[in-house]
């Protein structure tokens, strides 16, 4: 056992587990930060996908004690940050995810939301190849990643006060968003 | 059948929705994307002990005898259990109960369960794996299904007919012979699809806890409480009563959770054991030893046609490479040929389907289970039959639509049915008419269409209770809650029950409050699978709602002293149609109909209608509605290094009444994404040792953002005369045809047809050769850089 | 979840308390960087050091710079995303930039290092697995077994270098920079530069020469030919976290006169070591890029590529088929490092 000095979502706590345990397994299972997932083991999947000083990494490789002295933000991080900056509900990121149904299981999505939250803090106004590319360290199995792209060009219209594209479903449904 | 089960597409005020067709969040959205949801391994429980599976090194292997002692001996140990411990035996088919929660006397294939231990933290439940003495007697494995189906010794299972076939099912329909002679074009080939499986990001993971009283609580990552709350008494021989089965927030399925799995019982086995709660989540290789994937099938289609175009007559014989134990393996060998009977309308069809045993990871139900090999064989032999008579392929599967309201050969209702507009849909799109065949050499349109079911009326068990329950509560506040068995598997299932309820309430969706999968306190349903929820939990959500609106507006009519046709409740309110003045709110008219009714609540529940062929086997794939799908798949081939692209699919699915269509686009594009994903990559197999080629994420190649082709979903609204709203199921049926227009597209490209699954580079390069391209056009792709 | 062993985290804070503790806790000790690679290795129980020494708060590891001489100097751990975006390895080594864009996905290029991706692990389909898997198998030549699965009755490892940034080093001439104890009496650094073409041996159970309780500290990349010019091609199954299946980087020196003076190869995921492809200068110096005779050059090239080059079953996949990409992949690329673009890579 030993003593990890992590500073997690703005706060520098102090909390005792195994050595050889990786920053996942701190986060999850004596933080109870549940919010980043184990996928794959071994680094294959994304879903355990933190920010290290405003980069994304992936906890499930990461060893605890290399964290420390590092800024950690995890999924559950983000809501008080936008709250903390005068925003109102979840982080736009999150939100924009609900509005365009990119959740379907939700497993793999904090690490997407998160790769993709750190994309948008480097650069505000990517295309959709900067977008593929930068989430290409984070399997989705549900949504064929269509919904995803969509709820991150709708994060990027929005910041720039345009009007996001509609995909192809919403004309014949009549659909509006709601 | 009752007539709760059925209240039309169209709702008693109208045909305007408020809710229904809205492209609404979630209502588990937010909390998913905030990372509060719950899932299996976010439980913690105090004093929660963590269990491991001792798995077998050998492929097929009687066991002598299994040695616990120095295992339980290791501090931090607190039990070990082996097959002796739990030795009924369970099947999700209740006819073929062929599964051990540990093995008892042998081993099947390499990761079959033999032992579990519990210990205070998965390193030492790990280290007390490694102390447990297995004495085994290996046997001959089979990894090929020819070599299984022709040899007897050793047997895999014992059983009656003293064979390794697992099920065999021969099925004739008119005069298949006699359309064969007719017909002017005959195509015959061999097809071979290959395993592939459902790779859920979610591994598997239960939690088990035990409590004084006797009462036993699992919360597993299932997407069948209902079953395995009946397998877990029956293995455990424990009470049911005393059994509570609770499914979190679930990571992903897609069939790789609906069979009862070793975890489930042996938590529960070790909580009753050691009085402590205990956990046990799958790594990520175990969850490919549990795999319950797409069957490998190796298919032999004939199809007969009039220069016309009208099919004669189908023949088609298919062997199926099953695993190591049953899973829903009778059912497999039923769909792989009852399914294939539409979009289109033929007179003849044959079909032979064998299911054999091999010493493999088992397979079962993965997305559109059974019926998406045969859906492949038959449209690449439908697509030659049009290059032969020379017919537009959209023009051939036109010309065989087999229409609404209609019997296929096999004896199935079929009643909505918008294929027709599916394919005229991505024709546009797709601006078929002007590049299919025209595009350059490299580059390719191709169709395919398929049917999927909405459910079954085949119960899994036999009984005559609705397959479906609901029941709704109401709080003073206004908020109503509903209580359902089914099983959101991230489909959304949850919030379709909530979109329906506030529908008929006239209530805001945030209103609504699902409670679900909690054989505690819900109703019963049967689960996750066969894509019947939308279609049976709707229809029992719409049932109960409409018993309680019903109150609902007596009570307030009888305030107001009008009719009750005068009171409509919309928009969170009562309201008076004909006096525009009057309104309460909603949660006023609760009120009002609790002091008139009492405490209120409801309950509704759907059973199928009397359904199916009149045969043996006719019931399974007879479904109280068929979804119908078309694809245009737009093929890139580097011919130089064989790359297939997929560059843009266009998908037209007809869901019946979409009542999300945003959630509907959703499974299409999944769909989508994963039929173009084991066509292209994925590949789940054995190596030479009967070991799994590559039992990691890493390995086995799912495809990323980057690799996924553009998808176009268009939703196609038949309007089912018996679905929820006239709704149909969206889940499954997508991904069929993605697979055969992609092969169809690559001959449209480049002149090849392949018939071997998975489209490997080395494959087309192989096909090419063959071929021989024209001159001069070998490197067309190759600067590309 | 898949269990790491139990061990010891050492994080020196400085080169020469590291090297203490490698001299201290000699074989049982192993160097971790990023631990993209050793991470998933350990789980796999492919080592199980009872310590491991991070170097990442070793602050001297990290950094980019160009020295007076017009030399790169890349500290070993620098992070591949630093490498690949950073415009001084752009300009100066195009070939290393775009190998290090296409190593892995995003968040492993921001853990991973240089340094670590050179010092990775050979890699096998019948290696890289868990201990359950191994010990289902009887284990393989390269850990705790007798015997090689892919050359069946081989004597000889042939796991595969696995490392995109090696092939393009090899072709700059870069040298390596190790830091080992300093013996006792001495006060000097102990360096040992070699040229990475020294660091490989044909063994695919270790393929490097090392010298025991030595920490690769940095890698020097020459100033370059005035027409320098690189690209790497990378053949892989996904567009992104797969290793290749097949790799090669290339360098051609060009004239004013865009007439190539000088040209180098390397190919990886084959065997055990990285390789140059032999005899190609033969037929590429004096052709001018773009040219019809330097395309039947380039055709010649890939010919010779196709030759020298085999890849076996070590890696997932066909192996018949990644050989038949070799000189594909030779040609594409070598015409994207003559028109100054590349990657040459599928998406």
């Amino acid at each position: 056992m030993r003593v990890f000095r992590l500073n997690v979502n703005g706060d520098d706590l102090e909390v005792a587990a195994p050595a050889h345990w990786t920053l996942l397994e701190v986060l999850r299972y004596e933080l109870g930060l549940i919010g980043s997932k184990q996928g794959c083991d071994k680094g294959d999947c994304g879903a355990c996908t933190v920010l290290l000083d405003g980069s994304p990494v992936l906890s499930c490789l990461r060893l605890a004690a290399t964290a420390e002295g590092h800024a950690v933000v995890t999924i559950e991080g983000l809501m008080p940050m936008h709250k903390a900056r005068g925003g109102d509900g979840a982080d736009v990121v999150q939100d924009a995810f609900d509005r365009c149904g990119a959740l379907q299981c939700g497993f793999c999505q904090p690490g997407m939301m998160l790769s993709a939250r750190a994309l948008l803090n480097e650069n505000p106004k990517p295309t959709r190849g900067e977008i593929h590319d930068a989430l290409a360290g984070n399997l989705c199995r549900c949504t064929g990643y269509t919904q995803i792209v969509q709820a991150v060009e709708l994060c990027v219209a929005e910041a720039a006060g345009v009007e996001p594209a509609q995909p192809a479903w919403s004309a014949d449904a009549n659909g509006k968003k709601v | 059948m009752a007539a709760r089960d059925i209240h039309g597409p169209a709702p008693p005020w109208g045909d305007e929705f408020q809710v229904i067709g809205k492209p609404h969040r979630k209502i588990d959205g937010l909390a998913k994307a905030t990372g509060h949801a719950i899932y299996a391994d976010d439980i913690q429980l105090a004093g929660m002990l963590h269990a491991k599976t001792l798995r077998s090194p050998h492929a097929h292997a009687l066991i002598r005898s299994i040695d616990t002692s120095q295992a339980e001996a290791l501090p931090g140990v607190h039990a070990a259990i082996t097959g002796k411990d739990m030795p009924v035996r369970y099947g999700v088919i209740p006819w073929t109960p062929d599964e051990n929660a540990l093995a008892v006397d042998k081993v099947r294939f390499i990761g079959d369960e033999v032992a579990a231990v519990a210990a205070i933290d998965e390193d030492t439940a790990n280290a007390a794996l490694e102390l447990i003495e297995v004495d085994y007697e290996p046997l001959h494995a089979y990894l090929d299904p020819v070599e299984a189906l022709e040899r007897s010794d050793p047997l895999i299972h014992d059983t009656k007919k003293q064979t390794n076939v697992s099920k065999h099912v021969h099925l004739d329909f008119g005069e298949v012979d006699a359309g064969l002679e007719a017909a002017d074009v005959v195509v015959e080939d061999d097809y071979s699809f290959h395993g592939s499986t459902h790779a859920p990001i979610e591994p598997h993971c239960a939690v088990a806890q035990f409590g004084a009283d006797g009462l036993l609580t699992l919360w597993s990552s299932t997407q069948i409480t209902h079953y395995v709350h009946r397998a877990l008494s029956s293995v455990l021989e424990y009470p049911a009563q005393k059994i509570r089965v609770v499914q979190p927030c679930l990571g992903g399925a897609f069939g790789g959770k609906s069979d009862p799995f070793s975890l489930e019982f042996c938590v529960a086995k070790l909580a009753m054991k050691t009085g402590r709660p205990v956990k046990m989540l799958w790594t990520r290789e175990e969850v490919f030893y549990a795999h319950r994937g797409r069957h490998p099938m190796r298919l032999h289609y004939k199809t007969g046609a009039r220069r016309d175009g009208r099919i004669t007559a189908i023949d088609a014989r298919i062997l199926i490479d099953g695993g190591s134990y049953s899973s829903f393996g009778l059912v497999t060998t039923y769909y792989a040929g009852q399914l294939l009977t539409g979009p289109y309308d033929f007179p003849a069809y044959r079909f032979d389907s064998t299911r054999v045993f091999t010493n493999k990871p088992p397979c079962g139900p993965k997305r559109g289970h059974g019926s998406v090999q045969p859906r492949f064989a038959f449209e690449v032999q439908l697509d030659e039959v049009a290059e032969k008579i020379g017919m537009d392929p959209i023009e051939i599967r036109r010309k065989n639509f087999q229409g609404s309201n209609t019997e296929t050969v096999n004896g199935q209702r079929v009643t909505s049915n918008g294929f027709d507009q599916c394919l005229d849909k991505v024709e546009t799109a797709s601006d078929w008419k002007t590049r299919r065949g025209k595009l350059p050499y490299g580059q390719g349109l191709g169709v395919a269409g398929s049917m999927y079911i909405s459910g079954t009326n085949y119960p899994v068990y036999p009984n005559k209770m609705p397959q479906a329950g609901i029941q709704l509560k109401v709080d003073r506040s206004g908020l109503v809650t509903v209580f359902t068995g089914g099983n959101d598997i991230g489909q959304g299932s949850n919030s379709v029950v909530a979109y329906l309820v506030a529908e008929e309430l006239g209530l805001a969706v945030e209103h609504v409050r699902v409670v679900a999968a909690d054989t505690d306190l819900c109703p019963v349903d049967l689960g996750a699978y066969s894509s019947r929820v939308t279609f049976m939990v709707g229809n029992a959500a719409i049932d109960a709602a409409r018993k309680l609106r019903a109150q609902v507006v007596e009570a307030v009519a009888a305030a107001w002293e009008v009719a009750p046709q005068r009171v409509r409740l919309i928009g969170g309110h009562a309201i008076d149609l004909e006096d525009a003045d009057r309104g309460i709110e909603l949660r006023e008219a609760f009120h009002l109909a609790e002091e008139k009714f009492d405490t209120l609540g409801s309950t509704g529940s759907y059973n199928t209608p009397t359904l199916g062929g009149d045969y043996r086997g006719g019931t399974i794939g007879a479904s109280p509605a068929y979804s119908f799908t078309a694809h245009v798949v737009e093929a890139h081939v580097d011919t130089e290094t064989g790359r297939i692209t997929a560059r843009k699919v266009w998908c037209a699915h007809d869901c019946g009444r979409a009542l999300n269509p945003m959630l509907v686009a959703g499974q299409i594009e999944g769909s989508v994404y994963m039929g173009i994903a084991e066509a292209l990559l994925e590949e789940h197999d054995v190596n030479r040792f009967g070991l799994h080629a590559g039992p990691s994420l890493l390995d086995y190649r799912m495809p990323l953002s980057i690799d996924t082709p553009e998808i176009e979903a268009f939703v196609v609204e038949s309007i089912d005369p018996e679905g929820p709203y006239g709704a149909k199921e969206a889940g499954e049926g997508p991904l069929h045809s993605s697979i055969p227009a992609l092969a169809n597209a690559i001959h449209d490209a480049v002149g090849i047809r392949l018939r071997e699954l998975p489209f490997t580079p080395g494959k087309v390069l192989r096909a090419l050769r063959e071929k021989q391209a024209p001159a001069g056009t070998e490197s067309r792709a190759a600067e590309r850089v | 979840m898949l269990r790491l062993p139990k061990f010891e985290l050492e994080e020196p804070a400085t080169l020469d308390e590291a090297l203490a503790l490698f001299a201290e806790h000699g074989s049982d000790a192993m160097p971790i960087a990023g631990g993209t690679d050793l991470v998933p290795n350990m789980k796999h129980r492919l080592f199980e050091p009872k310590v491991v020494v991070s170097l990442a708060r070793i602050e001297a590891l990290t950094g980019i710079r160009v020295t007076s001489g017009g030399e790169l100097e890349i500290g070993a751990m620098t992070t591949l995303a630093d490498v690949a975006r950073s415009s001084a390895v752009q300009e100066r080594a195009p070939v290393l930039a775009q190998a290090a864009s296409l190593i892995a996905g995003p968040q492993l290029r921001t853990m991973g290092t240089l340094g670590g991706n050179v010092m990775l692990d050979t890699r096998c389909q019948w290696y890289n697995q868990t201990h359950f898997w191994r010990t289902s198998l009887g284990y393989c030549l390269k850990k705790d077994g007798t015997e090689c699965h892919v050359v069946q009755g081989g004597g000889k490892c042939v796991a595969a270098a696995s490392n995109d940034t090696a092939p393009a080093l090899m072709t700059l001439g870069a040298t390596l920079v190790f830091q080992g104890p300093t013996p006792p009496g001495e006060s000097k650094a102990n360096l040992r530069e070699i040229a990475i073409d020294a660091l490989w041996k044909a063994d695919g159970i270790v393929n490097k020469h090392t010298e025991p309780g030595e920490i690769l500290t940095a890698i020097r990349i020459p100033a370059q030919a005035a027409g320098h010019r690189g690209a790497y091609g990378k053949l892989r199954d996904r567009g992104s976290i797969d290793f290749p299946l097949f790799g090669c980087a290339v360098r051609l020196d060009v004239g004013t006169d865009e007439a190539v003076t000088g040209a180098d190869i390397c190919a990886v995921a084959l065997v055990a070591r990285p390789s140059h492809v032999k005899r190609i200068e033969d037929e590429l110096v004096g052709q001018r890029v773009g040219s019809d005779d330097f395309a039947s050059a380039v055709g010649r090239v890939a010919e010779l590529a196709y030759k020298q080059c085999r890849p076996m079953d070590n890696s997932p996949g066909d192996a018949d088929y990644r050989r038949e990409m070799v000189p594909v992949y030779v040609r594409r690329t070598l015409h994207a490092a003559a028109q100054g673009a590349g990657p040459v890579h599928h998406v």
